[in-house]
């Protein structure tokens, strides 16, 4: 199995730190998902505490080395959302852990993941120790969507920028196990290889990707019937919200692509199979309408997160992309 | 791993062990005990990572066999599981083997377990004892100067380092405080200790010493006391108890306690502490007021509730010096106070009504309780 590698640059950035000794309290790491931010956490961590490192880099073999991959080091901390959230009840059990000296060393790692789903006590509680830090402690933040933070957050820490990840090698590895075309849609999706040869394996997917193409041909004609049988199968085949969500991807991705094609620029789309139906629907559209379905469907996305009903999401959609709401 | 043991001992030692796992743990092997098996002694480790306690089963108890060894090695058996498992075995001989790596085999008569072991390795370090920075007092000495001071910690996160008692070493002076900013208890007790051993700004969580209080026996035998970088050990015969201390520097206490006094009464413990707690039945919404007025040989115990009504009583005072005085303050903090005064006369030091009051035990004069006063308002 393939995980995706570490930022060669990432990774240099993090022995020279640790070599130097010069470690600032609080790090933000941003990036898209699949962008290794975790695994730069892990490697971070590491190097920290390692007993053997060898030139500032971590062994990977030594008990603390073993014992924090497998999230079981005392004197590093991991919170991971609960359900929708990160809570109170997280940051305070974070909190309670600073007040304590630590377990074996002399430093504590703390790691957040999906920081921008901290609810907003939680992230006001976690404010008061980037503030006050404590010596010897470090917290790394991670999060894909760092506008969602808040800003005395995001101001308080040093940011990490991560390059995002390789999509052609994502989908070339994935061609190599799954059929080409839906493994470039994929890779498109998600960056992250499980996630994306998960979707290779799913029917549904497949099938979304047909109903998504369907739906953008019935959406310019003038009778709603077929358009309505289009949805009900789309709720069939995909009942989570999540799968919702990757079919608006999709929907996405199509427009994009039309709009591509409309200011020919060939090379990058993604649907570069269909290019006949592109360039018939390319026709229909002018720019100005393209991205104002577009917008559509990004505010479909965010209603979605939102709990909004995925059926009610998807009709509501479709009504703004033939113009009647 | 593999050993045959007298279930009876096992099923002990499992249930000590167990009292630090908790189920809530954020480190997943945490949820496990530690099961490592040497030449001579089995020993069993629990931690939520505050606290941690290990027991040891000695090979010989008394001339008896308590266990054979098999195979020595060390394993981490899931806690919820291996208790559960061991309580509910029939009595006799309980066999445990590793095998293939982290399968646990627990064989007893005619029931087998096959356990999912975790990896030995996974568990935290904790720390050793040096022989050389020991401090050894008896068992009961410790558990009593817990009760008298741990009661006092704050409960509230906001100020994390006050939920500790402050420890001190200093001259063969082991000091002990707690406060919670509304109120003081402190103990100094002399220990034999070698002079050269000394240490300061130790802070243990008020949680681990109510849960180290439950473990140590009122009795004479000694424990020893070791403090590390990060940690506090203590020894009893069998069981090793560490807590993690708490980060940052507690506060200089020293100015705080009135080194003079307007005036001093002595009078009997625990006739005061039922006349307060009397006056405390009328208190209402957590309001403990309880005002003390000085009179001639007695003084004057009173409370006040508008909506309810209102006590007065006075209790016999065997001695008294100084000035007359009137103080109000907090009836559950002298409550708390008087219950831990073992001695039959209690000695009250008054410095002025918005001066701390301090309570302090007359046969252990270094036993001293200290309470804020709360303001009165002659008009009510």
């Amino acid at each position: 199995m393939q995980t995706t590698m570490m930022n060669p640059r990432i990774k240099q950035w993090v022995i020279n730190m640790t070599r130097n000794k010069r470690i600032a309290h609080a790090y933000l790491f941003v990036g898209k998902k699949g962008a290794g931010k975790k695994q730069a956490a892990l490697f971070f961590a590491q190097a920290l505490f390692c007993a053997e490192k060898n030139d500032g880099q971590p062994c990977g073999k030594c008990s603390h080395c073993l014992r924090i991959s497998h999230f079981n080091h005392p004197d590093v901390h991991w919170v991971q959302p609960e359900g929708q959230s990160i809570k109170i009840e997280q940051v305070r059990h974070l909190q309670k852990e600073f007040a304590y000296r630590s377990m074996e060393t002399e430093q504590k790692v703390y790691v957040i993941e999906a920081v921008e789903m901290m609810t907003s006590q939680a992230a006001n509680s976690l404010l008061k120790f980037l503030e006050e830090p404590h010596p010897g402690t470090v917290a790394l933040l991670l999060t894909d969507n760092h506008r969602e933070l808040l800003p005395t957050i995001v101001s308080r820490c040093q940011q990490v920028p991560f390059p995002p990840p390789d999509q052609r090698n994502l989908s070339r590895q994935l061609a190599k196990a799954y059929d080409a075309s839906l493994a470039h849609l994929a890779a498109q999706v998600t960056s992250i290889w499980e996630e994306a040869s998960a979707l290779c394996q799913a029917e549904w997917f497949a099938e979304l990707k047909e109903l998504v193409i369907q739906l953008t041909e019935e959406v310019a004609q003038p009778s709603n019937q077929p358009l309505f049988l289009i949805l009900d199968r789309w709720l069939l085949i995909a009942p989570e919200k999540d799968q919702t969500d990757v079919g608006l991807d999709l929907l996405l991705f199509w427009y994009k692509d039309v709009l591509y094609t409309k200011l020919q620029i060939s090379e990058a789309l993604v649907f570069h199979e269909e290019r006949d139906r592109l360039h018939k629907q390319a026709l229909a559209w002018t720019e100005e309408r393209l991205t104002q379905g577009m917008t559509a469907v990004l505010n479909a996305k965010r209603k979605l997160q939102a709990h909004v009903h995925p059926q009610l999401v998807l009709e509501q959609l479709v009504l703004k992309l033939q113009r009647r709401a | 791993m593999q050993l045959v043991i007298d279930r009876e001992y096992l099923r002990e030692a499992v249930a000590q062990a167990d009292k630090a796992v908790s189920s809530r743990t954020t480190i997943p092997i945490l949820s496990g005990i530690l099961c490592t098996l040497t030449e001579n002694e089995f020993i069993l480790t629990g931690s939520d990572s505050d606290l941690s306690i290990r027991v040891t089963i000695p090979r010989e108890i008394d001339d008896n066999k308590v266990f054979k060894v098999g195979k020595l090695g060390s394993i981490v058996l899931p806690a919820k599981y291996f208790t559960e498992i061991v309580k509910k075995l029939p009595e006799g001989q309980v066999e445990i083997e590793v095998k293939d790596q982290s399968i646990v085999h627990i064989r007893s008569s005619h029931s087998e377990f096959q356990l999912n072991g975790l990896d030995a390795q996974e568990y935290p370090r904790l720390p050793y004892i040096e022989e050389n920075k020991v401090l050894t007092l008896p068992s009961h000495l410790f558990k009593n100067l817990i009760r008298q001071t741990s009661f006092a910690v704050s409960t509230q996160e906001s100020k994390p380092i006050l939920t500790g008692v402050h420890c001190a070493l200093k001259h063969g002076e082991l000091k002990l405080v707690a406060t919670d900013s509304h109120r003081l208890s402190q103990r100094i007790v002399k220990v034999e200790t070698d002079e050269s051993l000394s240490f300061e700004n130790v802070v243990i969580p008020g949680k681990s010493l109510a849960e180290l209080q439950r473990i140590l026996i009122d009795e004479d035998k000694p424990i020893e006391v070791v403090i590390t970088n990060n940690q506090i050990l203590v020894k009893t015969e069998r069981i090793l108890f560490f807590s993690r201390l708490l980060d940052g520097t507690y506060p200089d206490t020293e100015r705080i306690i009135p080194q003079k006094s307007q005036a001093e009464i002595t009078l009997n413990t625990k006739s005061l502490l039922q006349a307060i707690e009397r006056a405390s039945v009328l208190a209402k919404d957590g309001k403990h007021n309880v005002q003390l007025t000085s009179a001639e040989q007695t003084i004057h115990i009173s409370s006040n509730s508008p909506e309810v009504g209102r006590v007065a009583e006075e209790v016999h005072v065997n001695n008294m010096v100084g000035d007359g005085f009137k103080i109000a303050f907090n009836a559950k903090y002298a409550l708390d106070a008087l219950r831990v005064i073992d001695s039959e006369e209690v000695k009250i030091e008054f410095t002025g009504s918005m001066s701390p009051l301090v309570l302090r035990s007359l046969d252990d004069q270094q036993l001293l309780q200290l309470i804020l006063p709360i303001r009165i308002y002659e008009n009510v």
